[in-house]
């Protein structure tokens, strides 16, 4: 565990420190040089920052949508735990990456919000999972409060891929990749737009987005199982 | 404030690492209250 922990550290602090660091120059010459992207230019770098979180938005909410099918295979407590910290921690993530991509829309786009689909899909999601809570919160019977929640984390799940890859991808609208739009499949796989330097440096990110997700998914878990372990000792003693 | 962002980009940067970490800093204040509370109970019933 400790190399998730320190991994997530070192990792995201290497990310931060290596994306301000390193200049943007028109025509790099070695590595440590970032090509400048018309339209971005010193904004290229929020890439870093704000698409590992709508990143790991997506692994969180579907590793709950995992746990709910086990949850419901097996009749397993611990399987909801595990589903309805996921889904927390991937609401987290959802609200970080709207945030950021409002602020980052503002300086690019002239203004907050502009109902483009992937920010209209993000907050489709941001109601999704709203509800889910809203759901585990009116049950009272933790057996059918699990049940309940399971089934929904699965069909939420089901929604998420369309909403992040495929939606935005079929219409025209701001981002990068969507339909219509010049550079391809958005300036991270197929356009070039993106030099060598700044992709490993955007994997780096995203590898430590996702320690600490884990991270922060064990640290709750662990703290869940001793208040459980509390609950149970008070129910025997009674 | 806008205008100084739009002429100074890299702002706009600093401000979107700022809101991930005040993100994660509100998730890790809400874990350690949780945590607290637990100790506090640990300590009523011993």
């Amino acid at each position: 565990m400790s190399a998730v922990k320190y991994g997530s550290i070192i990792l995201v602090s290497f990310v931060i420190i290596a994306g301000i660091a390193i200049p943007l120059v028109p025509s790099p010459q070695n590595w440590l040089e970032f090509p400048v992207i018309p339209g971005l230019e010193e904004k290229a770098r929020n890439i870093f920052f704000h698409v590992p979180t709508a990143w790991t938005t997506v692994l969180a909410f579907l590793v709950s949508m995992v746990y709910g099918f086990r949850y419901l295979r097996t009749r397993n407590p611990d399987y909801d735990q595990k589903s309805v910290i996921s889904a927390g921690l991937g609401l987290m993530f959802c609200i970080l990456a709207t945030v950021t991509g409002a602020l980052w829309a503002k300086f690019n786009w002239g203004s907050y919000w502009n109902w483009d689909p992937r920010q209209t899909s993000i907050f489709i999601l941001l109601l999704i999972y709203g509800a889910y809570f809203s759901l585990r919160s009116a049950i009272e019977l933790e057996e059918k409060k699990a049940a309940l929640s399971a089934v929904y984390a699965i069909v939420a799940g089901l929604t998420v891929p369309f909403f992040i890859f495929i939606m935005p991808r079929m219409m025209t609208g701001l981002h990068p990749g969507a339909q219509g739009d010049s550079s391809g499949g958005g300036p991270l796989f197929q356009s070039g737009m993106m030099a060598g330097n700044m992709r490993v440096l955007f994997y780096v990110s995203l590898l430590g987005f996702n320690l600490l997700y884990v991270w922060l998914f064990t640290l709750r878990l662990r703290i869940a199982r001793i208040e459980d372990r509390q609950l149970l000792s008070r129910h025997t003693e009674q | 404030m806008l205008e100084f962002m739009m002429e100074n980009q890299m702002y706009i940067v600093l401000s979107i690492v700022l809101l991930v970490w005040a993100g994660i800093a509100v998730y890790l204040v809400r874990l350690d209250r949780k945590v607290s509370r637990l100790e506090e109970t640990m300590k009523k019933e011993s």
